[in-house]
This record gives structure tokens, sequence and C-alpha cells, in this order.
């Protein structure tokens, strides 16, 4: 066991050798461990219903239709061969728009928006976000919520 | 310690490292990166690619709320491809889940439609396993704490080896078809049909109680079997049932492994739900299902024949060809019996025969009427037949084909049924005995008086058959002992005290404190001690009777001679007032007062 | 100090004795100073006592003046105490599910014994101390008390700030009622504005995209544990730093004692008087100080009992609100957030990154760095210093747009963030 004091030139470069290993063992270990803490925190499955669904066969929604599924916050829109999904959540502050003649209306603060989710009056302070939509393998139409396309963005079926 | 200090801290950055790693690069991750893989090579063009390509392994997962408790399936966390038909050939975990007709699947211009979609149903309601889990080990189900392993496949470790072959195979899965598809011929469900079928079949519903199918006492309520118990318990208890319980009188029906399997998959569906009812349809049907419906007008006799074939009383019960293996033949019982004491044994059993195991049902009181008026018209006496005959439709069910008392209801009933073969007891007794019980019965035991169906002469013909067919060496009559004929002691307090001390140091062994026969030593004898708190008996047993088997014992039996122990004449005599005192038959107006 | 006299040989004789003195044995061990009448006995309080031991022997006279810090940072801890011990209480009761909390609050307020008045304590404390400690960083900025030698201790106490509003916020959230739940989800997409990490730091800090049952489990975690333990750590740095820095901040003393040498005439007890170093022991004269037994305690104590009656008769008089439980799908017009954040919603409405990011970003990091800006020494100690007009106004001026911003919040708009008149 090297104790300090005596014979200090001597060791000193295999002392700073072990002492920065050990610091790098050290801090090493902490870096890790604070990574990991990160990671821990950021969970990586929700209890909330899945943001990418399924909506039914191009079958179900027969062209001019406009439906919304009030479970799944989205509003399902088929012109010709064209397929979209815009958001009913309002971006005000968060209840269901309910759709309307003019396109969709707010019934909690008032908010109006077109047939395209665009605001034409009322608090909203953005669009209705369109959702992406693809065809899964077995056939179905598929809604993911977590993206979003540009509004005016149909997918062909 | 620098070099100690270096060393163990590069070796806890390695540890770290480790730690870090195993979070990282699950295998499900690698299943997910090759179905991207494989479906980038199928995929019909560049968009479809570049999504696939953009996709990095996540964890998948369904929330179903319909059915209960909330269920969290991460199947197809592994069983990526299980909705895409392409992958129909490919190897296990990335094959499509299978369409068929049977499931509601339909073929419609040129793919399949399924019908139980994934994202309404989940998957651990049709298949059980572990939803939550993310390895094979504890998704699967294998791990021996999670109570639902995936029926059909999965066996666990501390299941037995020998029932494990026969807990696999696709037809499980049917119990869980049934937890919605309740219909009785369901073509879905063929195997719990035949379960059903076997559970009415087999009389298990006159024991074993069933939510809206059946109102069985005597055996564990099975409503919920299936919720309960995993399949190796169903099947144990079904082939063995003293496996789990050493008391239990299920009988061991021995059936054949195909009707085992459809049983247990049966009980494996009952799980006290069924999803496609409202509580409100359940409750309606648990009344529907209780109550006997018995049109107004119905004459008793008739009503008790429909009361008798509901309430299942044949599931212990032989009646016609109807036979449960466990209580007396009713074939001759409007001969044997009367009325009264039919009416009399329904509404307790235990006030004709004491140890009787047969349960007091709640039944309405114009049933029990009902019931004794169609058993008092069973008077179809048997046809003339020599003594071997009489003996083996009179006598064997409880006696035994080998006269030994191991009949096919012994071990149910209580006193047993007399073993002849016992030379030492049947020797000892006078003929006029045994003639007498045949002809009167043995009140309180559920020997009947045979005399109201047998003759004096078919009576002897049978004592005769038995004597020399299981006795053996019968034997000469007995001389008659030195007993009185009626108690010298007369009955007084001091008597019946003395007597009762007496009791208490030295009989309370065999016939127990409370004087029935169920002392410490009585379960290691045959047959049981008196129970000397049978008062029909009692009262029917003269005191000599009693002065001699107390006095000289009883040969064949455990009853010892106690006049060998020291005990005099006015001994017994106390014993004989305290055993009649404790025996004072109430007046029958007063034993239903409580009624 | 009780001297053992040697036993005799007769033992039982002396068991007895030791028996008879056991009472004042075992006083004395646990307290091994009498109660002090000599200025000894006064100066060995604060080293042969744990609880007292955060005290120094003796105190300048100008810490103890109310006018000076109006016992804001006591206030303060007070507070904070009463908070911890309502809040355990609470949690004997409390499920932080999102099935069950509302109604336990039901049952804290309906069937528990003391249940509400224990929460009505633990709401009004929880306002009182955010309004405390901000009041208390007015005190102390408007002193110049941040200056060489404190200003870490200003930046310890700017992020107890910090740790105080996120413990309101995340208790706020726990009784799970609507207005519990519409307050955080308007705070948290706050957070949502950040720049880049924005929706990132949102997902984590509620376990999920919306306000949900993970958010309810991470905010209790957060405030029953995390934080207070945080808290907890910061103000013991706190209170070692005062010490460190001889003491509260104090003007600079009259001439005639700036001349006088710093021997004593009389002897200090106390390592004060051995340790050399960056501490300043200016202004520590006899003359200047007390010992602070009894006059720091007697101080403290009656800050101590006029904060619990205070809350006492608060609890009494008022009750804590509990509105209709979650409905996820009715949000109130208008959804505001908690009080001290109405001002941030305020500027939000106007601009959703610099009235949530941006401007609250910039007065913290002001706040943050201003004892390594302004190094000025001089009217240290004073309120209101005419030395520190800029400092005092620019600050001032901030302080009373916030409060203006917090007012227009909460009582001049109605649904839809519109003005309203709340006459």
């Amino acid at each position: 066991m090297a104790v300090a004091g005596k014979k200090e030139d001597n060791n000193l470069p295999r002392r700073r050798m072990l002492a920065w290993l050990s610091s790098v063992g050290l801090f090493g270990s902490a870096v890790l461990a604070a990574v990991s803490d990160l990671v821990f925190f950021k969970p990586r499955v929700t209890y909330s219903p899945s943001a990418r669904f399924s909506i039914g066969k191009p079958d179900d929604f027969p062209p001019g239709t406009r439906i919304s599924r009030d479970v799944d916050r989205v509003c399902i829109v088929r012109e010709g061969n064209r397929v979209a999904a815009i958001s009913t959540t309002c971006t005000h502050l968060g209840c269901i728009v309910s759709i309307a003649d003019t396109g969709f209306s707010c019934p909690c603060h008032g908010s109006r928006y077109d047939q395209d989710g665009t605001v034409t009056g009322g608090p909203a302070p953005k669009p209705l976000p369109w959702f992406k939509v693809t065809l899964a393998p077995n056939g179905e139409i598929e809604v993911d919520k977590n993206t979003t396309i540009e509004p005016g963005t149909y997918f062909t079926v | 310690m620098r070099l100690p200090l270096a060393i163990a801290s590069f070796v806890v950055l390695i540890v770290h490292g480790v730690v870090f790693y195993e979070q990282f690069f699950h295998r499900w991750e690698r299943h997910q990166t090759a179905y991207f893989e494989q479906a980038r090579s199928m995929a019909q063009n560049p968009a479809e690619k570049a999504a696939l390509e953009a996709r990095s392994p996540q964890i998948e997962q369904v929330i179903v709320t319909n059915f209960g408790d909330t269920r969290v399936d991460r199947c197809t966390t592994c069983h990526l491809a299980a909705d895409d038909p392409r992958f129909a050939n490919m190897g296990s975990p990335l094959k499509t889940h299978s369409y068929s007709a049977a499931m509601g699947d339909v073929f419609r211009n040129g793919h399949w439609e399924r019908r139980h979609k994934f994202s309404d149903f989940g998957c651990t309601v049709c298949h059980d396993g572990q939803g939550r889990g993310l390895d094979n080990f504890h998704s699967h189900g294998e791990d021996e704490f999670w109570p639902d392993p995936l029926l059909g496949y999965v066996t666990q470790t501390t299941w037995r080896k020998d029932f494990a072959p026969h807990l696999k195979g696709e037809e499980y899965m049917e119990a869980n078809c049934a937890q919605c598809h309740t219909q009785e011929d369901f073509a879905g469900t063929p195997t719990v049909n035949r379960g059903r079928k076997l559970f009415y079949g087999m009389n298990c519903y006159g024991c074993h109680k069933i939510d809206g199918m059946s109102e069985g006492t005597l055996g564990p309520d099975l409503t919920e079997a299936g919720k309960k118990f995993k399949v190796d318990y169903l099947w144990e208890s079904v082939v063995e049932p003293r496996a789990n319980l050493a008391t239990s009188f299920m009988p061991k029906f021995n059936l054949p492994e195909a009707d085992v399997r459809a049983l247990v998959i049966f009980l494996k569906s009952r799980r006290g739900v069924n999803f496609a009812e409202t509580s409100l349809d359940r409750y309606k049907a648990h009344v529907a299902n209780v109550a006997v419906v018995i049109p107004p007008g119905t004459a008793n006799e008739k009503a008790g024949e429909q009361l008798l074939n509901d309430r299942a009383c044949t599931a212990c019960h032989k009646l016609h060809d109807k036979d449960g293996g466990i209580a007396p033949d009713l074939t001759y019982e409007g001969m044997i019996r009367d009325n009264e004491w039919l009416t009399d044994h329904f509404k307790n059993p235990r006030s004709r025969i004491p140890d009787s195991i047969m349960p007091s049902f709640r039944f309405p009181v114009e049933d029990f009427d009902r019931l004794s008026t169609y058993l008092a018209s069973l008077k179809t006496p048997p046809p003339a037949m020599p003594p071997a005959e009489t003996y083996k439709t009179l006598c064997e069910r409880c006696h035994g084909e080998k006269g030994d008392g191991n009949g096919k209801v012994a071990w149910y009933i209580d006193p047993s049924p007399r073993d002849f073969t016992k030379e030492g007891f049947m020797n000892s007794k006078p003929r006029a005995r045994f003639v007498e019980s045949i002809k009167s019965g043995v009140p309180g035991t559920s020997m009947p008086p045979w005399g109201r169906i047998l003759g004096a002469e078919q009576i002897d013909g049978t004592l005769a058959y038995v004597l020399q067919k299981f006795t053996k060496e019968p034997g000469k009559e007995p001389k008659p002992r030195n007993v009185p004929d009626k108690n010298p002691v007369a009955t007084s307090a001091a008597s019946i005290t003395h007597g009762e001390q007496l009791f208490l140091q030295r009989c309370t062994g065999c016939h127990g404190r409370k004087a029935d026969g169920k002392g410490p030593n009585s379960l290691d004898i045959l047959p049981h001690p008196r129970n000397l708190r049978n008062t029909a008996f009692v009262d029917t047993t003269t005191d000599r009777r009693f002065f001699e088997s107390i006095l000289y014992g009883v040969q064949g039996t455990a009853m010892p001679a106690w006049i060998d122990y020291g005990f005099s004449r006015n001994d017994v005599g106390d014993i004989l007032n305290f055993i009649r005192s404790i025996n004072v038959q109430k007046p029958r107006s007063q034993q239903y007062a409580s009624k | 100090m009780s001297i053992q006299t040697p036993e005799k040989s007769a033992a039982p004789a002396g068991v007895w004795s030791a028996l008879k003195e056991l009472p004042s044995n075992v006083w004395s061990s646990v307290f091994r100073n009498p109660v002090p009448s000599t200025d000894l006995e006064r100066a060995s309080t604060s080293f042969t006592n744990f609880f007292l031991h955060i005290h120094p022997v003796k105190v300048n006279r100008n810490t103890l003046r109310p006018g000076y810090t109006l016992g804001l940072g006591l206030i303060s801890l007070f507070l904070f105490f009463i908070l911890v011990a309502t809040g355990i209480l609470l949690m004997f009761y409390y499920v932080p599910s999102t099935s069950q909390a509302y109604d336990r609050m039901l049952d804290l307020r309906g069937t528990v014994a003391f249940g509400i008045f224990l929460r009505n304590m633990h709401r009004w404390s929880a306002h009182g101390m955010v309004a405390m400690v901000f009041l208390h960083m007015c005190r102390v900025f408007l002193t110049g008390s941040y200056k060489k030698p404190r200003e870490f201790n200003w930046v310890i106490g700017v992020l107890l700030l910090l740790v105080t509003l996120f413990l309101s916020f995340t208790g706020y959230l726990l009784p799970w009622d609507q207005l519990a739940f519409w307050a955080i989800t308007v705070g948290t997409s706050i957070a949502g504005y950040a720049p880049l990490i924005g929706k990132q730091m949102q997902f984590v800090l509620l376990g999920d995209t919306t306000v949900g049952q993970e958010a309810l489990l991470r905010f209790y975690v957060l405030h029953v544990a995390v934080l207070p333990a945080v808290l907890v750590t910061l103000v013991g740095i706190h209170f070692w730093r005062i010490r460190k820095d001889g003491g509260l901040s104090r003007p600079e003393e009259a001439p005639k004692l700036k001349a006088a040498p710093v021997v004593v005439k009389t002897r200090i007890y106390g390592l004060q008087g051995f340790v050399r170093g960056p501490f300043t022991k200016v202004g520590n004269t006899p003359e200047d100080s007390v010992f602070s037994w009894p006059n720091l305690l007697m101080a403290e104590l009656f800050v101590f009992v006029l904060t619990v009656s205070l809350i006492l008769v608060v609890s009494l008089m008022f009750n804590a609100p509990l509105e209709q439980p979650v409905n996820v799908m009715h949000p109130p017009n208008p959804a505001k957030a908690p009080w001290y954040f109405l001002g941030l919603q305020e500027m939000v409405s106007y601009s959703a990154f610099w009235g949530g990011i941006g401007i609250p970003g910039i007065m913290v990091a002001l706040l943050l760095v201003v004892p390594y800006i302004d190094r000025g020494t001089q009217g240290v100690g004073r309120w209101f210093a005419r030395e520190r007009l800029l400092a005092n106004t620019l600050f001032l001026t901030l302080v009373t747009l916030n409060i203006i911003f917090i007012i227009i919040g909460t009582f001049f708009r109605g649904p839809n963030w519109s003005f309203v008149s709340p006459f």
C-alpha cells in the first residue's frame, strides 16, 4: 500500500495515472447512471389508447363521407378516392368539435373552422391538424395521430 | 490504496455499462427489425419502403376494456405480423394469425376479413397468457405464478408430468370462446358442448352448482371453476377426486380421455361471466333457472316426479334407469316407507337417520309433500326371485356382492351395512334377530323393513343364502346369555348420574363424549361404534340386548366384554338408564315446533 | 456534572441510591448544560445542543430588528414546517389514483377527524409560502443583501424560489378536481412551447401526452419526496451559507466603531474568535451583538407563534376549494393556472413562446446573474438605499409588472380570456 509522503517524486506519475483511471471510472459511471435515469423517466408505453389505429376498410367510407369518430377524436373525409383524417380536438382548450355545414364548430368556447380545419372565428389559435393516413397490410386504412401532415394532403386509396 | 481504487472504479464502470446495455437490444426489437426488413422487401412502392425505413422498434400494445378488468396485451410486439396477410407462410413469431370461417372470418374480394379484430379483442381474451409480458417466459405464461398460461399451448413445470400431454391442443381455446358464445349448440365450441352434455349426463349437476345451470350443494360450486383453476388442476379433480381432498366422496368415474378432455374444457369455460350478457340478463336467467315451474293443477304425484327429475335426486339415488351410486335405491320406496316417514325424512333426513349425509334441502313445503306422494306411489313389487336374485336386487347395493358390507353405497351410509363375513358376529346372534332385522328393518339406520316386500319364506330363504354364501361357517345357535330381560335398576337421578360417570370414564374413547359414536377411536374401527343418540334405534332396542352387548361385548366388533373389566349388573343398569335418558323422544309435534 | 461516588461494598444500597437519582441522572445525561444563567452558559448552547447549533453564539442587533427583515425568511421556513407536518398527515388518507383521489379528498373533507382543517392548513400555508418567499426575495434584493460575499446564497435562494413554485404546482394537481386538472393542463402546455425540447419535456413531465394517471403519479412523487428532499438540502445550504457569510447583512458600522480594533475586552466564546479566513466579522463587536440565547430564539419563537396562529385562524375561517371531479370533455371557460402562474398565462395570451418561456426565462436568468452584474458594494443592509436607486427601481418595476399581470389574469379575464370587469 503506497503511503503518501516518502518517495513522492518517484511515484508521482504512477499516482497521477491511477488517479486519472479512478476518476474516469467513477465519472463515467456517474454519467452512465445519470443517462440511465433520463432514459428511465421517459415512458416506453403509455396507458392511453394507441395513437396509430385502423378505422376500417376503404369500402366502409364511400366517396362523400365526412364522419366524426368521437372516441378517436378524428374526422374521416373521403372525396372521390382521396381520404383524409382531420383532428377534432379544438386547438383552444381541447374540446371535441362538432361537424357543421360550414366545417367544424366547437361547443365549448365558440371556435369556428372551415371544411379543411382552418380557423374562421373564435379563440382557437391554430388550425386543426391533419393526420397521416396509410393503408395497412391487411387492407384497412390506418390513421397515425403521432404524425401530422400538411393540411390539404390526401391519401389515395 | 490507489491501485485497488482504480481497478474498482473501472470494474464499476463496466458493470454500469452492462446494466445500461441490458436495457436495450431486447429480443422483441430483433423480431421487429426482422419484420421491417422482410416487409421492405415485399414493399410495392417507394413510399411504403420509406415508411418502413423510418420505423424503429417500439412496444406495441392493445388496451382492452370491454371484457371485465382492463387488459394490456403486448403480444403484437413480437407477433408484429399477426395482421399482415403476406406473412401467412412465415415462421413464428412473425406468422400471420390464422383466418377461419369457424371464427367468423369472411373471405371477400380476394382477401380475408377478420371478425375478431385485435384492436377490439386484444389477444389474451381468447388465448390467455400474460399480456403485459415482453419475453417468452412471462408472456406465454410459463411462469408458475401466472394463473392463466396460454391455453392449449403451454404447460407449467409444476404440473403433473402424467397429465401434461393431455393438456395441449387447440380445442382448449374453446373454453374462452364460450365466455361470449354461451349457446348450448354453438357450432364453434363442440368440445364445450360435449362437456356440458357430460356434466348433465354423468350427474355432476346433482352435487355441483353452476350458476344458471344447476343447484347442487354437495360438492364445490363450479360457477367460476375455469377462472379459479388451471387446466391441470381441473383434470386432476376429474380423474382423481381424492387427490386434493382425502375425505371427498366424489366418485371416481374412469372416463375415457376424450370425455375427460371435454369435461375439463367445459369447466375451464366456466368463468362466472358471460361477456355477451348484461347483468340484468344474468339475473333473469338465474331466477328462471332456480324456479321449477310446475303447471298449476298438476297432481301431487306427477309434480313429485317432475321435481325428482329437476332436483337431480338421481345424482345420488337410484331410480328407474338412473343411478347416482351414492344413496339407496328408491325403486320400492313406496312399499318400504310410508308417507309420514318420507315427509319427515325429506324435511330433515337426520330426523329419521341421524348420521345420514343427505343434505337438508330448503324446498318449499308443498314440494316435500309432492315428492313424498310420488315416492309413496312407487309400489310395484319385484317379481318373485330365488334368494340369490333377491339378494342381488335388494341387498347387494349396501351389503356388497361379497356380503362384506362393501356395497356400492356402503361408504356413504352410517351405520355401515353389516359385514356378513364376520363369523364372530354372525354366530353370536340368534337367527331370530336377523329375521327381525330384515322384516322390520333397523330403525334409525338405512336398513328398511323388507318385510313389506318379502314374505316370510323369502326372508328365510334370503337369510339362509346369506349365511351359507357369506358367513361360510354358519354356526350353531348361540346359547342365550344370562342377562335380565328388563333393566333391574330403577330409573332415578342417582342412577343416571352414576351411569353418566361410568360412561364418561369408560365409553367415550369409542362412543365419544357426546355418545354419538364419534369418539377418537371411532375412525379406526369398523363397524363404527354405535351412535347412542340414535333415538329411533335406542328406543327399539331391548334392555336385554343392551345388557348383552355391554356385559359380554359384541363379537366381530371392537366392543369388549365389560364384565371382564369389573362392570356389575347394576353398573350396566345405571349406564342403560343414562343412555335412555339422553334419548327421550320429543313428541312429533314438538320436533318441528321451530319450523 | 455529577461525579460518581465510589460504590460501597453493599450492593443493594448502591442500586437503591442509583434508582433514587435516576430521574436527575437521565435528565442530566440528555441536557448536559443547565438552563443558561451566565454568559458562558448562554454561549455554550450553540454547541451543546443539536438543534440550537444552527445558531451562532451571538447575533448582530440589526438582525433582530423586525423592521429590517420583517421575519420573512423565518415565516417561509415555518410555513414549510407546517406544510411538511400537515402534508405527512394528509398522506395517510390520500391515494394518487385518478379513480380514487377525488373520493379521498371528499373523505378528508367529510369524515377524517380534523381532515378539513388539515387540508385547509396545507392549502393556505402553500399559498402563503409562495407569497412569503417572493416577498423575502424582494426584501433581500431591496436591502442589497445579495452582494459579495452573499452572491451564491442569493443563487441558492433563487433556486429555492423555483423549487417552491414547483412544489406548489405539483401539489395543485393532487385533488384531481376540475380546478386542479385544467390548471395543470394549462401550466404544462406552456412547458410544451419551449423550442426543440418542449414536447419531449412535456412528455417526460406528464409521463404521457395528456394529463392523466401517469401525470398524477409523477406529480405526487415529486411533491412528497423528490422536491421536499431538494428543498431541505438547499435550505440547509442556505442556512450554512448565512453562518459562513457572517450572519444576515447589516448596514456599515458607524464611524466610531470602525476605528476600534477588533480586539475585544470581554472574552468571546465560540469559534469566531479563532478562525481566520474570508468571513466578515465587521460589525460584530460586543456593542453590536447580543447572545442568541435567548434573544434570537425568542424572536424565532415569536415569529413561529405568529405564523401558526395566522394559519390556524385562516384555516378556521376559509375552506380550501374542491370543485367538480375531473371531466376531460369539459374544460371550464376560462381555464386558469394557479395564481402565481397567472402572470405567465396573461403574457402567454399575447405570445406563447415569449410569454411562457422567453420572458420568464429571461427574468430568472437576470435574477440568477444580478449579484455578478451589480458589483457595487454600497447600500448593503439598508432598505431603499440611495446608492442603489437604479437596481431597486428596475427590480420594483419588474415586480410590479408581474403583480399587475397576475391581477389582470385573476380579476379581469373572463371567458375566452376576454376582458371582463370584476365589479
